[in-house]
Order: structure tokens, then C-alpha cells, then sequence
């Protein structure tokens, strides 16, 4: 038994017991976690809605130039409050490291597991849904 | 020493999770309001109904379960101690709920509706009507997140229960000697056509004419326009409201079969701030998801 693993067996526990985030939806109704997302780009617009808090994001491709526009879910703005978010945690111009998962459809559209901003590092959970599974409840 | 105990700690945890990825339907919905490891066990304070946040109060022994004035039990906020049930999730079926809920392979499905079940199960709750902002139907009421109050009218002869998810609501109607409407009389509904009546300090509601057009529970349980719900509620202190039903569906399950889970009272908001009030969530306010639904 090595140090590393008992870390690793400590970070599972905690995942184990965190709070539900209580997607409207399953996650593998839409995402797939074998499509895993590190994306980093500057945000372009903030949607603090309802079902689901959404930022998007400018992500230029290092060997092309192209610059694509992905939307990326949150948890519901009531369930990412408990993770320290606010209406005003992310503005436009900011640039944001987003670890998460891709759409199963291909789309530039993600589900976020966690926000991490580049000019503070403050990283934050954004309320993904993941590894709940299909029937875990909303 | 020391490191071994976090190991066992962290390998105990690593189980749970396993387990909790790993189970077949609604069941890992179960437990609703169930405080987590470490939470507050009266579901106090926190951050959402489960785990100590800003302003929780120390957790403490649960008050009684209050009554009115003429010692009918109050189902909602007492004077001076605001919050609202934490109506998070929860299943008939499975370890998480009440001791008696019946597994998987116990409940009495028809084959259909097992094939229905399985293939629901298969496409990963792609085909949950609720994904796409419909009402949450049935007892599903119940397992929606934002908060649910009875709002107790006895002059009335009526309770309502309202839902912060898409602030829906429910009318059970206490007449005495009230009768469900006749079966040509019915408009199927999400929520049916519901009557109660008191058994002692249980709330007891006797429900038919629903619609197909929801899943009962998340994992995604079929049913019938047949589907009679009897629910049985009872605040078995001030922190705890036990939810048993019994479903009966002539058409989709061979003999009726019940199961439950508790509730919990919550104090704070939704988001965990003071204040104890539910808050207004509307599923189709930025619904952007099922656009991108996808099997496998």
C-alpha cells in the first residue's frame, strides 16, 4: 500500500459521499464520460437559469487557430450556490480551465465537473451529474 | 496506525460508491432526505438538507412532531420554525428507503413492463419525459428537488401540497364521504384525482386517473391509466415525514406492492442560505438538453 493509493481511496470516498446534484435529467442521457473535456478559453456569455447554469467559452485550437464557442452545463444555479458560486463568480473576458465531459451528439456542448479560474486558480465543482447514474433522482 | 484507519475509511467509501454505480433502478434514488456520513442527522441547517452549512444550527435530538391548536398533526411549519420538506429524491423500491421496500427482482411486474423497464434502463433515462420539463407525475412528486409544504385547510375540507419544481401542486380534497369521480368522468392527469382522510396521525390519500404520459420514478417504473396510488403520510417527529404507497396497476404489475422513504425537514433554503422558504424553479425556463439527447 503506497501513500498514493490510500490518496486515491480517500478521493473515492469523498466522491462517494458528496451531495447529490440533482440533474433534471440523467447524465448519460446526454454525455459521455469517456469523451473527457480540458478545455481553456475565455468566457462569452453567462446563462444563470434555470434547469441549469451555463457559461460559454472561446477555445482556440493551438494547431489550426480555429476558435469554437462551447456551451458548458452547471448544476442548477440553487444546487452550485452550495459550492460557492454566485450570479457574478465568472464575468465575460475571463479565462477559465474546465475539466468535464462532451456531449454524446459531438456538439461543442459539455457538461462541467469543475471550474478552475485562471487568474486566481480558485477552482469550484460545478454541480456535474456524473456517475450518478441513469436513475439516480433529478 | 493512523493511516490505516483512513485506509479502511477510504476503501469503505470506495465500496459505497461502487455500489451506489452500480444498482439496477431507482433504488440509488432512495434514501430521500437521508442525512450522508457526517450531516447533521436531523436534517438541519446545511447546504441543501444534507451536510452542515452557513447559519446550520448544531444538530440536536429532533423536536416532537408539532399539532395544531386541536391536536391534529401539522404536516408544514409550525409558528416561529420556518423550512419546508426536502423532497430530494427517494424510491419504493430498494435498501435506501423504508425497511420493508422491496428489491428489483421482488417487485411484481408484468413481462412488458419489465421489458419496458429494462429498455428505459438501457437508453439510460433518455426517454424520461421529465428531462424534457413534464410534470413529475405520481409519487414522483415527491423526489424532485426545490422544496414541498402542505398548506392545511380545514375549513376548506382540503390540503394542498406544493412543490417548488415547476411550482406544481397537488389538491387532495377531505370531504367526508367523498367519491372519486367516475371512470368515464375522469380526465386523465398527472396528478390524478386525489382524496384523503385522516387515520389517527397518518394522512392518508387514496388517488386514481393518471395519465401515462410521466415516469412515476425516476429510474423509470412503468404504469397504466389503471394506476391507483394509496399514499400514507405520517410526521413521525418534527424532522421526519414517512411517505409510504402502495401501487396498484392492474395493468402493468400482477398483484399491488408498496414501499416508501422518509423525508426530511430542511431549515435553510435551498441553496443553504437562512431563511427556510422554497424557491421558484421552472424546468422550461432554459432548457437546453434535450436537444442533445443520444443513445448509446
Amino acid at each position: 500500500m503506497t501513500r498514493t493509493f490510500y490518496v486515491v481511496l480517500i478521493c473515492a470516498a469523498m466522491a462517494a459521499t458528496r451531495e447529490a446534484t440533482l440533474a433534471h435529467h440523467s447524465f448519460a442521457a446526454e454525455y459521455d464520460g469517456n469523451k473527457p473535456l480540458n478545455l481553456k478559453g475565455a468566457v462569452t456569455k453567462v446563462e444563470w437559469t434555470n434547469p441549469h447554469a451555463y457559461f460559454y467559452i472561446d477555445v482556440r485550437d493551438e494547431q489550426t487557430g480555429k476558435v469554437t464557442n462551447w456551451a458548458l452545463e452547471m448544476g442548477a444555479p440553487a444546487v452550485i450556490q452550495r459550492s460557492g458560486w454566485t450570479r457574478t463568480t465568472l464575468h465575460v473576458g475571463d479565462v477559465v480551465i474546465v475539466e468535464g465531459s462532451q456531449a454524446k451528439n459531438g456538439t461543442p456542448h459539455g457538461n462541467a465537473r469543475s471550474v478552475t479560474l485562471a487568474s486566481t486558480g480558485q477552482r469550484l465543482g460545478a454541480g456535474s451529474s456524473q456517475g450518478q447514474g441513469p436513475a439516480a433522482e433529478p | 496506525m493512523r493511516i490505516g484507519w483512513l485506509g479502511i475509511g477510504a476503501a469503505v467509501g470506495l465500496l459505497t460508491l461502487s455500489v451506489s454505480e452500480s444498482v439496477p433502478v431507482a433504488q440509488e434514488a432512495a434514501g430521500a432526505g437521508q442525512p450522508v456520513a457526517g450531516a447533521p442527522a436531523q436534517g438541519r441547517g446545511g447546504r441543501g438538507a444534507r451536510g452542515g452549512g452557513r447559519g446550520a444550527p448544531a444538530a440536536t435530538e429532533s423536536k416532537p412532531t408539532p399539532r395544531w391548536p386541536d391536536g391534529r398533526v401539522n404536516l408544514s411549519q409550525a409558528p416561529g420554525i420556518k423550512g419546508f420538506w426536502n423532497v430530494a429524491s427517494g424510491s419504493p423500491i430498494g435498501p435506501g428507503g423504508l425497511p420493508g421496500n422491496l428489491t428489483l427482482d421482488q417487485v411484481p411486474f408484468q413481462d412488458w413492463a419489465r421489458a419496458l423497464y429494462d429498455y428505459r434502463r438501457e437508453r439510460g433515462g433518455l426517454d424520461d419525459p421529465l428531462a424534457r420539463c413534464q410534470p413529475a407525475g405520481g409519487m414522483r412528486f415527491f423526489t424532485v428537488p426545490n422544496g414541498m409544504e402542505f398548506i392545511d385547510q380545514p375549513e376548506l375540507s382540503r390540503i394542498f401540497i406544493i412543490d417548488g419544481e415547476n411550482r406544481d401542486w397537488r389538491r387532495i380534497a377531505m370531504e367526508p364521504g367523498r367519491q372519486h369521480p367516475s371512470e368515464d368522468e375522469l380526465v386523465p392527469s398527472y396528478f390524478g384525482d386525489s382524496i384523503g382522510h385522516w387515520e389517527g396521525d397518518t394522512l392518508v390519500v387514496d388517488t386514481v386517473g393518471y395519465n401515462e404520459k410521466f415516469w412515476f420514478i425516476r429510474g423509470g417504473l412503468p404504469h397504466t391509466r389503471f394506476m391507483h396510488l394509496i399514499e400514507r403520510f405520517t410526521r413521525t417527529d418534527f424532522d421526519t415525514l414517512k411517505y409510504e404507497v402502495t401501487i396498484d396497476d392492474k395493468g402493468a404489475y400482477t398483484r399491488p406492492w408498496s414501499g416508501g422513504w422518509n423525508i426530511k425537514w430542511q431549515y435553510t433554503n435551498y441553496d443553504g442560505s437562512p431563511g427556510g422558504e422554497i424557491h421558484e424553479y421552472f424546468c422550461i425556463d432554459n432548457e437546453r438538453d434535450s436537444q442533445h439527447f443520444a443513445g448509446k
